[in-house]
């Protein structure tokens, strides 16, 4: 909401800078948006009039004028203005002056003649494109006076955001409440008697209230024999300076009043109402109404309306009717000031998408108290402005009248919330000065009863008291002090600690963190591959989404991984390695999951550190690194079937009998859907799996004293033979003098027959008890080749 | 003979200073010591020597000799080390060919922050708490004092779900259901993503916050304050002054936001704070009794208070990102910077 400083200061006095009345609004909770000086670059320009006209003796085109601009001086300027003439009052930049256009006047000399000064146009002083001529000023102005102050221009205007709960200060009179709180300085609310015909006001209307839920309060006023027209400046320039369009006189007040009161009003043609009455009542099925905006709107029962006898006539506390608005030819008015349920009026408006002042202030809650003040105010101006004469009475119907609330105040409990020592008499000075009364306790001193004002809609509760105590003392004025409770403690946290050990790990093994959206695209489930009937494609869905590709949950976070590498990969960035770890969301659940993305390039890409390309078994060792961090030992990597890898090039990791992960190279028609082209290996897991199968109990093993005796095997066997099965032989017969066995090469090809392989191991032995010999190795290790040459056919590589 | 001798000794001694290499030095040591050397020669007229002279030429002979082959071993050493460092600085290399370094990634920078924020509260005794994101209008809106019809839910565009759940707005709802599922006292904080129908440069549909909440016997807001600026000082230095505002949320009551000294300008005033000189960073307040009452606690003998950060917004204070839907394009370029 705008604010204008000269309009505010006709309510209460203050003498704060602008700056400083926005740091104290702002402290008190209404902060301060903006500060708008009106005029800005104005300064230096008067009013001027133009005493005499002569033709330029060196130039057609340029007239020499003498203006005057008060004090007896007179100034020649040159100035080739096709409006101008003898009399005209003008603004006159003097010199000096540096314009907001960023014109400096300076003593100049145009062809020959002196000028001292610039009669300027609105284009020139910012006030309007208009540039044919000069701006003509009301010739009712003194010369010489500020323009700022001619145009009203010599106001600051403030921008307040008002938050949801604080309807009340969305008036002009609501903020000078403010400042009297700050300030101690009373308000002078405008003075309202109007004067009455002898039409008693009875004979020429009546209001009726179907739903007293839905309007508390219905008032009127009749006003007869009014001349619209356009509105006197002052009303104008009031307008316009907190943004609102002038449209006729009546309208102009009315909105006036809303500014000044917060108390929306409505001008309906008399005569445009069925049998001149008001019924307040529920839209019926199927009707509609042409709001001032002139669009036909459809209404729905639960919409309350204004309607005359037969039809609605305005959209009840959101917009008027357009066939009853107030024209040039309306005579008399039917005012109407009015309270309506918050909750009814934001349903309406949000329904219809339909956001007004009025709505605006009656779906936060208005003053059902100020109704009549506020149509009193609105009448005596109409009938000020727009002349005319105000029936007797008012038609006031109030069935939601309700008796003020009374809260009780306890000062210890402002002291025990707060953390302060505030004295009961601040205590009392404040709440008086926002508008509370206060009954004194005669027993308890340090106790009250506290009348709530009836703008102060959100003031229920002893607590919401204790708010406007500690904002009006002032937050910055609260002690800090550190809490003295204890400390609770908190319970272990296995899950937590699993996901610190494998993003730590993940982020060591050269993999960068990605964060995607929630959100992803159904048709993500296509480009990964998964079957028409795959438990992963039941993702929860939007109601509302942003776009189709961001209208489901994410049910596994592989597609946001491949969307990653796909960006990069066009940004011409191809070394990826990135992991993620996030919810995601299946059957209502939402499950941990942490899942990675090797492509592309891995190395250091320099001299003596090439690029190559990842392969399975660069994305196996991170995952096994992963799982050792987290103490898992016993598992197993299983081919399966996931269309989302290559067939033959995929695992899932088993512990015990779950799966708790999968990891594999990625299907090719899944790379040629994210246009890879290149190879790519993923991982995914389930981080509560891997919680389940962690295992930080893990004891000191004792560092070999004896030394170990490593061998050399290689074995020549069946292509098809998996790596792990001659461990598996080494280990059953080594037993615990096997102390690890590492895999060092695998070849195929001219050296070994067709079909076959050579495998590779270095075999450590070691005993914990006592120094092996070479014979009781030698003897062993030889064990090793008997059994490996009869059960799998291995056959020494020499 | 000592006369020959003390020649040999100024001899050697004035040729030994003049050896440049090993090789030299090796010559000159035939020259004097070797079978047909000049101190041979001279060792060998000793027989002709009188017997009382004999000791004396011949303890004299001793110490040239030693004082000799000392001071051969000393030319020979420093030649050695003159060779080692010739050598060394032989093998000098192109120190300007690039590091090797081993792999590592980085942690995304909203993450990065998440986790100062979460670090500097567990300092403090706060507990991290998590809770779901698919939520229920009771945790998001209505256990937090804000119904349906409440003007605030105008500040929250909610996604919602096709069953009628939504996505949480913010991570309140999780102070909820720890509520409900624990007796005071609590100091828990809470980060996680939260969501809002909202794209722009400035805001992203999915964000996250850290939101906290301490409950006890006796709270105060004056302890909220201190909690407050302790992490401020923490987090942006120990200069940075703080100030609470007013503000409003329903389930605070009284209710602040909380301004820290600009951290560009440290308060003087320029255009990321919009010349105040002061910048928003959190809302926080007194846990409202309503909230108590939907968990079952009594406001009476109960107070509290609760604070809700964005953590993008503070990260964007450090990294001054224009468009902070950059965080979540995930390109290697940007991720690389953190
Ligand atoms: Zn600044």
């Amino acid at each position: 909401m705008n604010v204008s400083l000269n309009w505010l200061k006709t309510y209460i006095d203050f003498d704060f800078t602008p700056e400083e009345l926005a740091n104290r609004l702002t402290m008190l909770g209404i902060e301060v948006e903006s500060i708008k000086q009106l005029g800005a670059g104005l300064e230096g320009v008067v009013v001027g009039k133009i005493v005499s006209v002569t033709p330029h003796p060196n130039a057609d085109k340029l007239i020499l004028c003498q203006v005057d601009i008060g004090d007896e001086k007179r100034l020649q300027i040159v100035c080739g203005a096709p409006n101008v003439y003898q009399g005209m009052f003008a603004p006159v930049a003097t010199i000096g002056t540096e314009l907001s256009t960023g014109i400096k006047i300076k003593r100049a000399k145009l062809r020959g003649e002196e000028s001292h000064g610039m009669l300027c146009s609105e284009k020139e002083l910012a006030i309007s494109d208009e540039a044919s001529g000069l701006m003509e000023l009301p010739s009712n102005l003194s010369v010489g006076m500020p323009l700022t102050e001619a145009l009203g221009l010599n106001d600051v205007i403030l921008e307040l955001e008002i938050t949801p709960n604080r309807s009340d200060c969305l008036s002009m009179l609501g903020v000078a409440r403010e400042i009297r709180a700050e300030t101690g300085n009373t308000i002078r609310y405008p003075e309202v008697t109007p004067i009455e015909s002898e039409t008693d006001i009875r004979e020429v209307t009546s209001v009726t209230i179907e739903d007293p839920n839905l309007c508390p309060r219905y008032a009127a006023r009749v006003i007869q024999g009014v001349q619209v027209a356009e509105s006197p400046s002052w009303v104008k320039q009031r307008l316009e300076s907190v943004g609102v369009a002038a449209i006729n006189n009546i309208v102009d007040i009315t909105n006036l009043v809303l500014m000044e009161y917060g108390q929306p009003l409505h001008a309906f043609d008399y005569h445009k109402l069925c049998e001149n009455r008001i019924v307040v009542r529920h839209a019926k099925e199927n009707e509609t109404i042409i709001t001032l905006d002139e669009v036909e709107r459809k209404l729905k029962p639960y919409m309350l309306v204004i309607a005359d006898a037969e039809k609605p006539v305005a959209l009840a506390g959101v917009m008027g009717g357009y066939d009853s608005e107030i024209t040039e030819t309306t005579k008399d008015v039917l005012l109407e000031s009015a309270n309506f349920q918050p909750a009814s009026i934001r349903s309406t408006s949000k329904k219809l998408a339909l956001h007004t002042d009025a709505s605006y202030r009656f779906e936060r809650g208005a003053d059902p108290e100020s109704v009549i003040a506020a149509l009193d105010r609105a009448s005596q101006l109409i009938v000020e402005i727009a002349g005319g004469t105000i029936c007797k009475g008012v038609v006031d119907v109030y069935p939601g009248r309700k008796e003020p609330l009374k809260i009780r105040l306890r000062k210890d409990r402002v002291n025990f919330v707060l953390g302060t020592s505030i004295e009961v008499e601040e205590i009392e000075q404040t709440l008086s000065r926002l508008g509370f009364g206060i009954e004194p306790n005669q027993t308890e001193r340090d106790n009250f009863e506290v009348i709530v004002p009836s703008f102060r809609l959100d003031i229920t509760r002893e607590i919401d008291l204790i708010e406007e105590i500690a904002r009006v003392h002032g937050y910055d004025n609260i002690p800090i002090t550190l809490p003295k409770g204890d400390i609770p403690i908190p319970p272990p946290d296995k899950n937590e600690e699993v996901r610190r050990r494998i993003r730590n790990f993940l982020l060591g093994s050269g993999m960068m963190e990605a964060v995607n959206y929630s959100f992803t695209n159904p048709n993500s489930f296509e480009k990964i591959r998964l079957n028409d009937d795959h438990p992963l494609r039941e993702a929860t869905q939007l109601q509302n989404p942003l776009s189709p590709d961001m209208s489901i949950l994410r049910t596994t976070l592989i597609p946001s991984l491949l969307e990653n590498a796909q960006h990069n990969h066009n940004h011409q960035i191809n070394n990826i390695a990135l992991f993620e770890m996030s919810s995601v969301f299946i059957n209502g659940e939402e499950p941990g999951r942490v899942a990675g993305i090797l492509a592309g390039e891995i190395g250091g890409g320099v001299y003596g550190n090439p690029y190559r390309h990842p392969d399975f078994f660069d994305m196996k060792g991170i995952v096994e690194g992963m799982l050792d961090v987290c103490g898992i030992y016993q598992y197993e990597f299983k081919h399966t079937e996931d269309s989302t890898y290559h067939p033959g090039r995929n695992a899932e990791v088993v512990f015990g009998e779950t799966r708790i992960g999968i990891m594999g190279e990625v299907h090719p028609v899944v790379l040629e859907n994210y246009e890879l082209p290149f190879k790519a290996y993923l991982f995914e897991f389930d981080l509560e799996k891997i919680t389940d199968a962690s295992d930080f109990s893990k004891c000191f093993e004792p560092i070999p004293i004896y030394p170990s005796i490593q061998r050399d095997l290689a074995i020549v066997v069946d292509q098809a033979l998996k790596s792990d099965m001659p461990i598996d032989i080494i280990n059953d017969t080594g037993g615990e003098w096997v102390e690890s066995i590492r895999l060092f090469d695998v070849y195929e090809g001219n050296q070994v027959p067709d079909g076959k392989k050579s495998l590779a191991y270095t075999i450590t032995y070691h005993s914990a008890t006592e120094t092996l010999t070479d014979k009781a190795v030698n003897d062993l290790h030889d064990k090793i080749v008997q059994r490996l040459n009869t059960e799998l056919g291995a056959e020494l590589r020499m | 003979m000592k006369a020959e001798l003390e020649a040999i000794q100024t001899e050697v001694l004035e040729q030994l200073k003049q050896i440049a290499s090993s090789d030299e030095l090796e010559t000159l040591r035939i020259t004097y010591f070797g079978r047909n050397g000049k101190l041979t020669d001279v060792m060998k007229g000793m027989g002709s020597l009188s017997k009382e002279e004999r000791p004396i030429v011949g303890k004299f002979a001793n110490d040239v000799r030693a004082t000799l082959t000392e001071a051969f071993e000393k030319t020979k050493t420093a030649l050695e080390s003159q060779q080692q460092e010739q050598q060394l600085k032989d093998e000098a290399i192109d120190i300007t060919l690039p590091g090797r370094k081993p792999a590592y990634g980085k942690a995304h920078p909203v993450i990065q922050t998440l986790e100062r924020i979460e670090t500097i509260f567990t300092r403090m005794g706060f507990q991290t708490v998590t809770g779901p994101e698919v939520e229920t209008e009771h945790y998001n809106f209505d256990a937090l004092n804000t119904p349906i019809d409440h003007p605030a839910r105008d500040l929250h565009d909610t996604f919602y779900l096709t069953d009628g759940q939504l996505l949480r707005t913010h991570t309140s709802p999780v102070q909820i259901r720890a509520m409900e599922s624990q007796k005071p006292p609590l100091r828990i904080i809470v980060p996680g993503k939260a969501y809002r129908v909202d794209y722009d440069v400035s805001h992203t549909p999915m964000f996250h916050q850290v939101e906290g909440l301490l409950v006890d016997k006796h709270v105060t807001f004056s302890e909220l304050k201190g909690v407050l600026v302790s992490f401020a000082r923490q987090m942006f230095g120990d200069q940075t002054q703080m100030r609470f505002r007013p503000h409003f949320f329903p389930f605070t009551e009284p209710s602040a936001e909380a301004d820290i000294s600009c951290t560009v300008c440290q308060g003087k005033g320029c255009r990321s704070c919009g010349h105040t000189g002061w910048i928003e960073i959190l809302g926080a307040g007194a846990v409202d009794p309503e909230v108590f009452k939907a968990v079952n606690y009594d406001p009476e003998k109960i107070t509290g208070f609760a604070f809700g950060m964005g953590v993008e917004r503070i990260a964007n204070l450090q990294f001054r990102i224009p468009d902070i839907r950059t965080f979540y394009e995930n390109d290697l370029r940007f991720l690389q910077q953190f």
